[in-house]
């Protein structure tokens, strides 16, 4: 797949989330590339977490931009 | 005709053209000669002690059959007594009084040695000093030159010394050969500098000789390290210019000096902050000549933008250097192949298939004939290819209009900090 | 520009006459450019006549400062356009480049050319006349000695008056020179730079018919004669008269101010003589479709006056040479047209007294070859009765003049260009009649300050 595609996924997974109403409460970043973890809901006891592991740069910058202006 | 005086800190001369402390300004019927050819000023041969030379001194690095690319000298400062350069210097001033002169200095890090020779060089009359702190051989095995001038104790300690008699403004000469000059600017600025000079030369080799082993250049079978100058340390120069201009706390005005050889170097130079250059290498590969159209190109060019004075194109370029963390993440070009330029040589292909991103893929059309596409989806926007590309026009680096705003790697760094727990 | 190749002949006689050469691409003239070695007492520069500045203008293209390069060189010869098109740049600036010995000369043809064009396109005036001395003079032709003449005097504040008795200005460079070589609009721009700076040029205006020349020494304080040559003399033949007889000045003149005709489509023609004029009457006959031109010539290769790339570009062109051939009639058919022309034989005698081997004619050698047109280019001829009028001395037709200050026989009266050439001295080219054009100006300029300095 190419690295382009990689990154489509990547997108659409952040942007889906999104859609859904989640928030991003956690970033962590390591040799390995970002993981975002995602919940939704607002009490703690209803929290999902979903973890995703963006590997592009594209997407690891995208979710940024994400988060600096448009949630 | 724009006004191509300029003012380096308090220095003043006909146009921003030096001449650098160097071979070219070994006498007064060189320098003479210099400013009948149109040269604004001259820095002399750095005075001192007089020293002795080897020959052989110089060597050059020819690129792809172009002479002269890249430069390289073991000589150390000027042989002659210092008052015959005195005398020379007084009779130069008095023909051209309105050029500029400047005495290179370098002595023993003592303070009496710097009282003296300023005292002695102002007596005679110059426009200002320059400190050789960056000759990087020879000298600086005797502890002066590049010796003194990688230690920012030392360049501040010698320019307060030279700054406790000089009545002139005093320009400190930096060497390159430092992993940060921004260093040993701010120490000349503590030093009480009037303004920063740069680059010297660079540590450099030239070549060893295949068949008999021996150095380029060699002395009797053996060479010493060399400085290096010329076209090929144009950007290493342009860079130390850019950040010592950007710098706040170097807040004294530089004149630039390194691999300038032509009006559009020079401006160039300028636009990053320069007040004024200097020249060596390119004199003293054409000859003092080359000077007018340097003039005469500079001029040009100022009045096609409507500038009225070469002062006001100082440091224009300056803010848009910066650090890469505030550089645009979000901004993107990518390669664009025009296919009636291109000669289908398929250099830009495999500069990307084997070196960058994989992403220009060889073609065939309807009838067979070859031609190139960048995916530009996949187009990390690199320049490579279009680097390499040998006709100009061919490849265009076309901006993609983004979608998302603009951020920054500091911006992103600090955003997903507080997600960081 | 001597480095362009005919040979392409197209059926579109209109493009035959579009100039053969592109001019260079900013690549190539930046690769160029770069390969100048930027010589010290450059010997490209002793070797051009105008003393153009030659490495200093290359090395403003190396540095993309493209004015100040078209200025080093129009500084130097005012008809520098034309120049970079049609000087005979190996016998010139580009024989006597160093690299000759080393690779191969710079192309300061091609280059010049690059920087001139670059210079035609911008609005801005490249020269300011000085301020004015109130002194006038008058050049009698605007060709490129005329030319440069009133150029060089307005930058020095005198008042020019040119008088040209075609309608356009230009002189040979306007209709004599093949366009495919040198094209109109190149001249035109020239003859505006002139004009731009308060030079008046009177066009259909004939000294000693329209204007006497009794008129012209009374109204100006000097006056130059740039008048070149004139038509080309008869070959004192029988059938000269023949429809089908073109003086090749004339037969150039045509297309450079018409349309091409298809008069000479599927023609056999021609041209006697080979010199430049002959090169060019041959070409342009080709390019309007004959099927075979012939050069024809009572001595050899050896001897003739047209240039070595002159004669490849014919030869490229496929004209064919007739050496040692002398035409003796032109034969005619019932309706008066040039039905052939009889040649006669040569061989070369002894030197005679100018140094070339005289051509005699053998006996009975009389052949005919198969020709229904016929060229002059034999020379042109002088404007004897003129310079008579002016009271000037000559030799034979051509004005004689003090070698150095161009003065003529009389004080206030100069003379340069194509009507100070012949009987041994000089050579008739563009660049030289610059030359000449600015000397005069010069030397003008001396007599004014030496009245001023008894003054
Ligand atoms: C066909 C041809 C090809 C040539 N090719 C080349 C070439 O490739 N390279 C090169 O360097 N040279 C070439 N030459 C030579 C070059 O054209 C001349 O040497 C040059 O033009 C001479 O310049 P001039 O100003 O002296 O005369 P001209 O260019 O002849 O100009 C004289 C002007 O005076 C005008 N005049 C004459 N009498 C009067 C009068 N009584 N009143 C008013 N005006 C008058 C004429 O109309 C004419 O405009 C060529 C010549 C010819 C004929
Ligand atoms: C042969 C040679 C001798 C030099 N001598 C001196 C010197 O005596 N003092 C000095 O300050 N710099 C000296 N320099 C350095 C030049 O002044 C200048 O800083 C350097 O050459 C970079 O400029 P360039 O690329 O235009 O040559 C010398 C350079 C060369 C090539
Ligand atoms: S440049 Fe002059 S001093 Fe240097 S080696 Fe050549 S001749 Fe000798
Ligand atoms: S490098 Fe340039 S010229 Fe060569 S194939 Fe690529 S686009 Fe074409
Ligand atoms: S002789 Fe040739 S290489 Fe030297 S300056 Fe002239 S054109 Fe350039």
């Amino acid at each position: 797949m190419s690295e382009y595609e990689t990154f489509m996924e990547e997108k659409n997974k952040i942007d889906s989330y999104f859609d859904k109403g989640y928030q991003v409460i956690s970033i962590f970043e390591n040799l390995s590339g970002t993981f975002v973890d995602f919940v939704t809901g607002e009490e703690a006891i209803e929290r999902e977490v979903v973890q995703i592991q963006l590997l592009t740069a594209e997407a690891r910058k995208y979710i940024a931009t994400k988060l600096l202006f448009v949630s | 005709m724009a006004d191509l005086q300029i003012n380096l800190a308090g220095i003043k001369s006909p146009n921003p053209f030096w001449l650098a402390s160097a071979p070219p300004t070994n006498s007064g019927y060189q320098v003479q000669r210099a400013f009948e050819a149109g040269w604004g000023g001259a820095v002399w041969k750095t005075l001192g002690d007089p020293i002795i030379n080897t020959t052989a001194r110089f060597a050059a690095a020819s690129f792809n059959g172009k002479k002269v690319a890249g430069f390289n000298n073991i000589e150390l400062i000027t042989d002659r007594p210092l008052e015959v350069n005195l005398k020379e210097i007084y009779e130069t001033k008095k023909r051209f009084p309105n050029h500029a002169i400047i005495a290179s200095l370098m002595v023993e890090p003592k303070q009496e040695k710097w009282h003296e020779i300023v005292k002695r060089v102002e007596d005679i009359g110059v426009d200002g000093l320059e400190l050789n702190f960056g000759c990087p051989h020879g000298m600086a095995e005797r502890g002066m030159g590049a010796a003194s001038g990688q230690v920012p104790e030392l360049v501040e300690k010698q320019t307060y010394w030279v700054k406790e008699v000089a009545k002139t403004p005093v320009i400190v000469k930096l060497t390159p050969n430092i992993t940060d000059i921004t260093v040993t600017a701010e120490a000349a600025v503590c030093g009480g500098a009037d303004a920063v000079s740069m680059i010297n030369t660079i540590n450099s080799l030239m070549g060893v000789d295949l068949d008999s082993w021996n150095t380029v250049p060699h002395v009797a079978g053996k060479g010493a390290h060399g400085g290096y100058c010329g076209p090929a340390v144009k950007p290493i120069a342009l860079n130390m210019v850019g950040e010592c201009a950007r710098n706040p706390l170097i807040d004294i005005p530089i004149s630039g000096i390194g691999g300038i050889s032509n009006w559009k170097d020079a401006a160039e130079f300028i636009l990053m902050g320069a007040t004024g250059v200097q020249v060596c290498t390119a004199a003293m590969h054409h000859g003092f000549s080359i000077v007018e159209d340097m003039i005469d190109g500079l001029n040009n060019y100022l009045d096609e933008k409507g500038i009225a004075s070469v002062m006001d194109l100082v440091g224009k370029s300056v803010p848009k250097y910066s650090n890469w963390g505030d550089l645009d993440l979000n901004y993107k070009v990518v390669a664009r192949i025009n296919n009636d330029v291109c000669i289908n040589c398929n250099k830009c292909h495999i500069s990307c298939e084997d070196t960058s991103h994989q992403c220009i893929d060889m073609l065939k059309d309807a009838t067979g004939k070859s031609y190139l596409k960048v995916r530009e989806e996949d187009c990390v926007g690199c320049n490579l290819c279009s680097i390499v590309c040998p006709v100009d026009g061919a490849i265009d680096m076309v901006e993609i209009k983004q979608t998302l705003p603009s951020m920054t790697w500091n911006e992103r760094q600090s955003r997903i900090a507080s997600f960081m727990t | 520009m001597s480095t362009i190749t005919g040979g392409r002949i197209s059926s579109n006689l209109v493009e035959n006459f579009e100039e053969i050469h592109k001019g260079l691409t900013r690549s190539e003239a930046i690769e160029e450019a770069n390969r100048c070695l930027y010589c010290y007492d450059a010997p490209c520069i002793t070797a051009c006549p105008t003393s153009i500045q030659i490495p200093k203008f290359i090395k403003k293209i190396a540095t993309d400062n493209l004015k100040g390069s078209a200025k080093t060189i129009l500084e130097a010869n005012p008809v520098g356009a034309s120049c970079a098109r049609v000087c005979p740049t190996e016998e010139l600036c580009e024989g006597a480049c160093v690299l000759n010995h080393d690779t191969k000369p710079i192309s300061i043809g091609h280059l010049q050319r690059y920087a001139t064009d670059w210079a035609m396109k911008q609005k801005e005036p490249l020269f300011k006349a000085g301020d004015s001395n109130g002194k006038s003079v008058a050049i009698i032709g605007s060709g490129p000695a005329g030319l440069s003449a009133a150029r060089e005097l307005s930058l020095l504040g005198y008042q020019v008056t040119i008088f040209e008795s075609a309608e356009e200005a230009g002189g040979l460079d306007r209709y004599g020179i093949v366009s495919f070589r040198l094209p109109r609009e190149v001249v035109q721009w020239e003859v505006d730079q002139v004009e731009q700076l308060g030079v008046e040029i009177k066009t259909n205006t004939t000294v000693g018919v329209d204007i006497s020349t009794e008129e012209i020494i009374n109204q100006f304080e000097r006056v130059i004669l740039a008048v070149g040559m004139g038509q080309v003399p008869n070959l004192g033949i029988e059938g000269e008269g023949l429809k089908g007889v073109y003086d090749a000045i004339e037969f150039v003149k045509k297309t450079k101010v018409d349309a091409p005709t298809d008069e000479l489509i599927g023609k056999k023609v021609a041209v006697i003589g080979a010199g430049n004029t002959a090169i060019d009457a041959a070409t342009t006959a080709i390019r309007l479709g004959a099927s075979n031109v012939k050069i024809v010539y009572r001595r050899t290769k050896n001897e003739m006056s047209a240039y070595q790339f002159e004669y490849d570009f014919a030869k490229q062109d496929g004209v064919e040479f007739r050496w040692l051939t002398a035409p003796s009639k032109i034969v005619s058919n019932e309706q008066n047209e040039v039905a052939g022309l009889e040649c006669v034989k040569m061989t070369l005698d002894e030197p005679g007294l100018d140094g070339r081997q005289k051509p005699v004619p053998l006996e009975n050698s009389e052949t005919v070859l198969d020709v229904n047109v016929v060229i002059k280019a034999i020379g042109q001829s002088k404007h004897t009765k003129l310079i008579e009028a002016f009271g000037l001395n000559h030799t034979k037709g051509v004005v004689d003049v003090d070698s150095e200050t161009f003065q003529t026989s009389q004080e206030n009266i100069f003379a340069c260009g194509d009507c100070i050439f012949g009987n041994g001295q000089g050579e008739a080219m563009v660049v030289s009649a610059a030359q000449q054009g600015k000397e005069v100006a010069k030397a003008i300029h001396r007599t004014f300050m030496l009245q001023s300095e008894i003054a």
